[in-house]
């Protein structure tokens, strides 16, 4: 499959290494990726602000992927996923919106594509590539891992926009974490929010989720957390030492993303995973896998 | 200053009520019966004292201007387990985000956070500014020194074009 890509700001400008794993992985299980043309915002802060505008610059991205040619768009952001689905289930249902919209894409001569569709990594991976695919693929199995996974909320909610996965019992990133070979354990507090969005207001409420989540995982005493986000890779990973200072607590829960995961156990070296920029203590698990 | 303070001196307003309908459009939001579903699984109601079923009704009473001005409003950490769980489609995250855009439009006090955002995608297109990262080892690596490819700004037509799109009420 030919997909076009959007990344959206927080992989683009920092969670490098979520950018990296998905370039590395996606080929290799035949998914051709093409960058649009230009690097843009999906509207998520923009929602607070002018909720209209938000709209607009979803569209302009579902065009810049119609100049692709690809019909179909990889998002691995959950909120840019969210942001652009909504804007596209309210230009497809709403004439005045729709008509609004084209006029101030085609100034540009754009052309939005309604039947460009949108996928998140999770349904890429385990509805069309598929699990077994996957398992095939393996070279490096991640055996003796107990892994647990935060899928993150806004893949998986409101089910009316049609989302990725189940919104209250939620199980395709399980299984994918199960395709490469590694156990995973269920959580009681797995659907709770990494707090990511309330960083541009509330930063210690913020951190006090994130803690909050962390410490839970730590007293199960798993290998680690997988995220598919990048929202949620920066509040579990890079601001986890943050977060155990707001809540007090030494946090030591090793956070990767799945692709990062996925790649390993795909056989590509760790570098070209960016498991190097890891902020949680990674170590020990990485030398159990490759040893 | 909190909700309750803001209250205890307000007087409904039915204009500002219809202004949040206008923004609704379809959204069934009218039909809330207070069940409060979306606060008892309200990601911010246990630190910050959301309560999206207050949110509801008091926008439904016509103490809107009130909301507007309030923090409250700006504690939502858009999880969206409210619009999912509600069983009359009433959203209180949809009547929230209307109430932010109120709170822009009259140029209310608002966190700091999101016009920054807005005025950094009008001359970048990105949100933010890319960074420097480090590695654990303290390496200090870019897109560059990743290897990733360079960031793509967007043609100069686009900031016309979205200022305007700004301008939408």
């Amino acid at each position: 499959m030919k997909a076009a890509v959007f990344w959206g700001c927080r992989i683009l400008t920092g969670q490098y290494a979520y950018e990296m794993s998905v370039r590395e992985v996606m080929p290799k299980l035949g998914i051709e990726l093409v960058d649009l043309r230009e690097s843009l915002c999906c509207g998520d802060p923009v929602k607070s602000v002018n909720d209209f505008s938000a709209t607009y610059l979803s569209a302009r991205i579902l065009a810049l992927a119609n100049l692709t040619g690809a019909k179909n768009m990889l998002v691995p952001c959950n909120r840019c996923h969210f942001t652009i689905s909504e804007a596209k289930s309210l230009i497809d249902s709403d004439p005045k919106i729709n008509k609004k919209i084209k006029v101030m894409l085609r100034e540009e001569g754009l052309e939005y594509d309604p039947d460009v569709k949108i996928w998140h990594v999770i349904d890429l991976l385990h509805d069309f590539v598929g699990l077994s695919h996957i398992k095939k693929a393996v070279v490096k199995p991640l055996k003796n891992l107990k892994l647990t996974s935060h899928v993150g909320c806004q893949i998986l909610r409101y089910t009316d926009l049609g989302r990725v996965d189940s919104a209250e019992d939620p199980r395709k990133l399980d299984e994918l974490i199960e395709a490469v070979g590694a156990e995973v354990v269920d959580y009681q507090e797995k659907l709770d929010c990494c707090g990511a969005h309330l960083l541009l207001s509330h930063v210690d409420s913020a951190l006090s989720l994130t803690g909050t989540k962390l410490k839970a995982l730590q007293a199960l005493g798993v290998d680690g957390l997988v995220v598919s986000c990048p929202d949620c890779g920066l509040m579990f990973d890079t601001k986890q030492r943050d977060a155990g200072t707001t809540m007090g607590a030494k946090l030591t829960v090793p956070v990767f993303y799945y692709t990062q995961l996925l790649g390993l156990a795909l056989g590509i070296e760790q570098e070209r995973l960016g498991l190097q920029l890891n902020q949680s203590p990674v170590d020990a698990v990485l030398s159990k896998v490759s040893a | 200053m909190g909700l309750t303070d803001l209250m205890s001196m307000a007087k409904p307003t039915d204009e500002s009520r219809k202004k949040v309908l206008a923004k609704l459009k379809s959204k069934g939001f009218l039909n809330c019966f207070q069940c409060m579903k979306c606060t008892s699984g309200c990601t911010a109601l246990k630190l910050l004292e959301l309560k999206p079923h207050e949110i509801e009704k008091l926008v439904n009473f016509g103490f809107v201007d009130e909301l507007v001005a309030s923090d409250i409003i700006w504690t939502c950490a858009t999880c969206l387990k409210c619009v999912e769980r509600c069983p009359q489609k009433a959203s209180p995250y949809h009547v929230i985000v209307a109430l932010r855009n109120m709170a822009v439009e009259r140029e209310a006090k608002i966190p700091e956070a999101f016009m920054k955002a807005v005025s950094q995608i009008l001359e970048t297109g990105l949100a933010e500014a890319p960074q420097k990262v480090t590695t654990r080892k303290m390496k200090t690596c870019d897109r560059d020194s990743l290897k990733l490819p360079k960031i793509c700004a967007p043609k100069e037509s686009f900031q016309t074009i979205f200022f305007k799109a700004l301008e939408e009420r």
